[in-house]
């Protein structure tokens, strides 16, 4: 019975007249209602198989320290608890079906988006990234070769390339972590410049989740860790508190069966005011709006 | 030019042939190495034309200037900044021919399309910027690293009007995600100087000023050639 309700809450939330309600269903996502764990955004994340092309795989233009150090890395994920995270060029590909909260969505769904660390795509031109992500310690590793393509200084890589590759690997370690979606703010202290063609590897630690936000730090440096490029802290905001109402914690440690039950009894509450809304707007606009599960609603009385 | 490109292609000769692109690049009219990419074409929205526009009639009385930008750094830049700030182990001829701006590295309306203005008096530094398709980040916005990279060019325009400088720091704060494709202003203006420390801080609002998308705060330091890089 439950599933079934998830189900049709869901349907409801997708249907347009509703989202026109202002702040009435946040995005409800299966998952989400009983609070994703990593393991399960991990998997939504990490196709087993698929089309798409991967670009976070070694190619001609990956220079000998990078290659090694991806060999090594990848004799971890055999072992030792580390996930190869693939990188497909637009984020769309990666979070099938994610729905943006209430405001947020634009409308048009064009298909030559790219992302933007994967919009330089003649090989070795541009950012040449793999990143590696640790679940359970919540800390991701991204091996980063700038291309010429990304100068500033002369023979080096701009600093706004290096920003960039440390949000997104920000971005990616804080949705795994905990469905973060937004950059909040992102403080960079730059040491040294990165020669064009050499490989510099991230080290992202998630420092702290508080207040629906996640807090992470990074450094960036030489392969051998003589020489620190960059440091640099992020917080972004976890998705699930971008809606109007007052919504449970993301799961924590000692907390996760509190969490799960605050979730159940928020989401059966908005499950009765959907009905009700749904019933109410079929009257108004003359059966325009279907609710496509009516033994949800016998279910329930 | 000829025989400079027939000593490259020597060069390139010897190294192992890692880029079969390389050589087709050099031979590049100088035309499209000059090429200034900081003027209007047909990617640009009717509202970027239109603040350009506004830009280029403050241009008239000399208080601001409209800064040229180009795919490439001048060779003779190039060397001066190489000879001047990094030690010769980085120095690496092949890679200079190959190499252009990073924003400047994408097709017409794909990627950074802006203009920037500079009021020398003001110590002011205004982007009119558009975020094409290519930026993108969270799905329908501009990547938060592409907004870091327009801030650190307009702020760094701010500082090198002092002199030639290096980001040390960047904090930004975002406020609200940038639609693609859409235009903003990113305002940059140089607080204060302390000896080589360049203060400087920049807002990214809508035309109309009435949303502001992101804060930001830049140091930068002023290179020393008695102090290198490498």
């Amino acid at each position: 019975m439950l599933r079934t309700s998830f189900q049709g809450v869901a349907r409801l939330v997708r249907h347009k007249a509703l989202y026109r309600s202002p702040c009435l269903l946040p995005r409800v996502h299966l998952a989400s209602a009983f609070g994703s764990s990593t393991e399960s955004l991990v998997a939504r994340f990490c196709p087993e198989k698929t089309d798409l092309k991967d670009y976070a795989l070694p190619n001609a233009s990956w220079c000998s320290d990078m290659l090694s150090l991806y060999q090594k890395f990848l004799e971890k994920t055999k072992s030792g608890g580390w996930i190869k995270l693939p990188s497909f060029k637009s984020n769309r590909d990666h979070i099938q079906g994610l729905k943006l909260p209430f405001g947020l969505e634009t409308a048009s769904d064009k298909q030559d988006w790219r992302l933007f660390t994967r919009s330089i795509q003649l090989e070795g031109q541009g950012y040449e990234y793999v990143i590696f992500f640790h679940p359970s310690e919540k800390k991701s590793v991204c091996l980063f070769q700038p291309g010429p393509y990304l100068e500033g200084a002369p023979g080096f890589a701009h600093g706004g390339s290096l920003a960039a590759l440390m949000d997104e690997t920000y971005s990616k370690t804080a949705y795994l972590a905990g469905e973060g979606l937004f950059t909040l703010s992102l403080n960079i202290k730059f040491k040294n410049l990165i020669p064009v063609g050499s490989l510099a590897v991230l080290d992202i630690q998630v420092e702290k989740i508080e207040d629906q936000k996640l807090y992470m730090s990074c450094i960036a440096q030489s392969r051998d860790k003589q020489t620190v490029y960059a440091k640099s802290s992020g917080k972004e905001i976890c998705s699930l508190s971008l809606g109007c109402l007052p919504l449970p914690h993301p799961q924590q440690r000692g907390g996760k069966m509190r969490a799960k039950s605050q979730i159940l009894s928020w989401s059966l509450g908005l499950l009765g005011v959907g009905m009700l809304l749904a019933r109410d707007m079929d009257e108004e606009k003359g059966n325009k709006v279907r609710i496509t599960q009516p033994a949800t609603q016998d279910s329930l009385k | 030019m000829l025989r400079n490109c027939a000593m490259r292609l020597r060069t390139l000769g010897t190294t192992p042939a890692r880029r079969p692109g390389a050589a087709r690049r050099l031979f590049s009219s100088e035309k499209v190495i000059r090429k200034d990419y900081a003027l209007p074409n047909p990617s640009w929205t009717k509202d970027l034309r239109l603040l350009f526009d506004q830009f280029m009639k403050k241009c008239e009385d000399g208080s601001w200037k409209r800064m040229p930008s180009h795919r490439q750094n001048p060779t003779r830049a190039i060397q001066e900044f190489q000879t001047l700030f990094v030690d010769s182990k980085f120095k690496k001829e092949e890679q200079m021919s190959k190499a252009q701006q990073f924003t400047r590295s994408f097709e017409e309306g794909l990627g950074f399309e802006y203009a920037m203005f500079y009021n020398n008096v003001e110590k002011r530094t205004v982007s009119l910027f558009q975020g094409g398709l290519h930026l993108q980040g969270v799905p329908g916005f501009v990547h938060g690293g592409a907004i870091a990279t327009i801030i650190d060019v307009t702020t760094g325009t701010c500082a090198i009007s002092e002199g030639i400088a290096m980001t040390a720091n960047l904090n930004i704060t975002y406020k609200k995600p940038i639609p693609l494709l859409s235009v903003v202003v990113v305002n940059s203006q140089l607080q204060k100087i302390e000896g080589r420390k360049l203060f400087v801080s920049c807002t990214i609002q809508s035309i109309d000023e009435k949303t502001l998308y992101t804060e930001a705060t830049a140091l930068f330091i002023k290179l020393d050639p008695e102090k290198p890089l490498t």
